[in-house]
């Protein structure tokens, strides 16, 4: 009996901050939805009709973001997990001089705050004059990829069985048709989880593009932090256009979380080996 | 078995491929060491030796020795920015950890596995928007007559109804600490429900068999054989709220009124930025950089003398 009323009781607590969780997801989609006037006089309200025009002028604001940031993560991601799990291969399988010491320094990397390097990195981009340019976020982020994912990787690619590599050199396989035949193939749930955790990253990252980018060329969080109506827009419904911009930008993501949620949930836990 | 194992791996590293290994290697790493070469080590060595510079961006920096750390200290607003970040590590770290702890802790109590999940999933589905984002709504909520007033004033609380929540100075900076309420974070929670599920299962029969309360059971078996993962997310809170920016700079950028709500990295990113005051801004960086780090030792040797007790896997 009291078996049941405590699963109630749990079941209660944990709807009400379920619902209070996702509350802001929901008045961000609710009133995308609504006119500026329905928000204004009921905030907490339903849409009674749907103002589907938020939307069309939502997308006309940020369609070339979507654009820049996808090519942006596209080209980050594959460079940064290519030569990432290059480097994971031969931290965990090869004997080579310097390789504790070169471990340690690749690993150093993660305790260096983003903020440290932040204003630096900012410079140099600028003194190759790469401002303005999708590559003056691409190299950093593809730099700014590796200690993570060459740790979680490396330690990956050391449980794959000795035997397998053992049965490979007996067939005369050397290091590099070793790492293409099946180290790479296998890692590949290792390297989604890894991909995904950039690609979250990356789309998120505020400070560092609002310096690198200027106002014509924007990336989606850019875009939305930054967001001005399209003129023909009407100015009463701006901050639902504004909201319909935010869901917009939410499904990329959201795509990506219901496709792939168990790397998610992996990638999160993972997550913990950074420190 | 493990003897031909041994014997062949021998052979194998005798012949000659064996020599050949270790070039190869280099040029497998070679790849990630000059993206990072390039564009971490540098930027990080630059940001520590330009810390004690004087330099506006653009002409030649020249070295100042401690001026930069000592014109820090002797700055009000830098010292504001210490002590708000302070208060916010005070309030903002139990509000990071305790209400995902309880969180976790009614979903891993729940008897069907298919709830766990459910739950599990729900609670991280706000992983989807993108940060900026989870900022701006609450730019909404906290406006003049939007949802934080239009609660309070259903309340009763008409008095406060009327607050401009980020635009008041005293208000400001309570207001972003707070942000985000209930304050459940996915990766916490994850982090505490798999370290629930690592507890092996005999450990609750027992504690079931002597009767203990939920409470107790909370409190003697669940919180002391967490320690790793509180550990962990301690060392990750103050690390993450050391370094607080985007939401100040977003919503507040260090106002109303004069320094309210700056925070030690708004300040940082100000010089630099706003003033060009880039060799001062690395200064402030540098101190920031050495004492997270200083904390972040601390903690870690603070509790691994503490968590000797019980630990798990």
């Amino acid at each position: 009996m009291t078996q049941r009323r405590n699963a109630a009781t749990t079941h209660v607590f944990l709807v009400t901050l379920g619902a209070l969780t996702v509350y802001p997801m929901f008045f961000m989609v609710v009133n995308a939805m609504r006119s500026g006037l329905a928000t204004a006089t009921a905030p907490f309200g339903l849409p009674n009709h749907f103002d589907w025009m938020n939307f069309v002028y939502a997308w006309d604001g940020i369609a070339s973001a979507f654009a820049l940031t996808g090519w942006i993560e596209v080209v980050s991601v594959f460079v940064s997990l290519a030569i990432a799990v290059l480097a994971a291969y031969a931290f965990a399988r090869m004997h080579f001089r310097g390789k504790t010491v070169l471990f340690t320094a690749m690993f150093a990397l993660l305790v260096i705050p983003g903020f440290l390097t932040l204003i630096p990195l900012f410079l140099e981009i600028r003194d190759f004059n790469l401002l303005n340019t999708a590559w003056g976020l691409i190299f950093p982020y593809i730099a700014g990829g590796q200690a993570f994912a060459i740790f979680v990787l490396r330690s990956f690619i050391e449980t794959i069985p000795e035997e397998m590599f053992e049965a490979a050199r007996i067939d005369g396989a050397n290091h590099w048709r070793m790492f293409l035949n099946f180290v790479v193939p296998l890692s590949v749930p290792m390297l989604i989880t890894v991909g995904l955790l950039q690609v979250v990253g990356i789309y998120g990252d505020y400070v560092f593009p609002s310096l690198v980018l200027n106002s014509t060329q924007r990336t989606v969080s850019l875009a939305i932090a930054n967001f001005t109506p399209p003129a023909l827009a009407p100015n009463i419904n701006a901050v639902n256009i504004q909201l319909a911009a935010f869901t917009l930008s939410a499904i990329p993501i959201a795509i990506l979380f219901f496709a792939l949620m168990k790397y998610f949930v992996n990638g999160m836990s993972s997550g913990a080996l950074k420190m | 078995m493990a003897q031909p194992r041994a014997s062949r791996r021998q052979i194998a590293l005798k012949t000659p491929s064996a020599q050949k290994t270790e070039r190869s290697a280099y040029l497998f790493i070679l790849p990630a060491f000059a993206f990072v070469g390039a564009l971490s080590y540098y930027p990080a060595i630059r940001a520590l030796v330009g810390a004690f510079t004087s330099w506006n961006g653009v002409s030649a920096a020249h070295w100042v020795g401690l001026a930069n750390f000592v014109a820090a200290f002797h700055s009000g607003e830098f010292g504001a920015s210490v002590v708000h970040i302070l208060i916010w590590a005070a309030i903002g770290i139990p509000l990071g950890l305790v209400p995902s702890f309880l969180v976790a802790e009614a979903i891993f109590r729940l008897p069907s596995r298919r709830a766990q999940y459910w739950y599990r999933t729900f609670f991280i589905l706000p992983v989807v928007l993108p940060g900026v984002v989870g900022i701006l709504i609450w730019y909404f909520f906290y406006e003049p007559g939007g949802i934080v007033d239009t609660l309070l004033s259903a309340l009763g609380f008409t008095k406060f109804a009327e607050l401009p929540w980020l635009g008041d100075a005293h208000t400001a900076l309570g207001s972003l600490i707070f942000m985000g309420f209930p304050w459940i974070g996915a990766f916490n929670l994850l982090i505490y429900y798999a370290g629930l599920q690592g507890i092996a299962s005999e450990i609750f029969d027992a504690a079931a068999v002597d009767g203990c309360t939920w409470f107790q059971r909370i409190m003697r078996v669940d919180i002391p054989l967490l320690m790793a993962q509180t550990k962990l997310l301690l060392v990750l809170s103050v690390i993450g709220i050391g370094q607080i920016l985007v939401q100040p700079l977003l919503m507040t950028n260090g106002g109303p009124g004069i320094d309210t709500t700056m925070t030690p990295v708004l300040f940082m990113y100000q010089q630099a930025i706003d003033y060009d005051q880039y060799g001062y801004s690395m200064g402030v960086a540098f101190i920031l950089f050495f004492a997270l780090m200083i904390l972040t030792i601390i903690n870690m040797k603070y509790f691994r003398t503490n968590a000797n007790t019980p630990s798990n896997p």
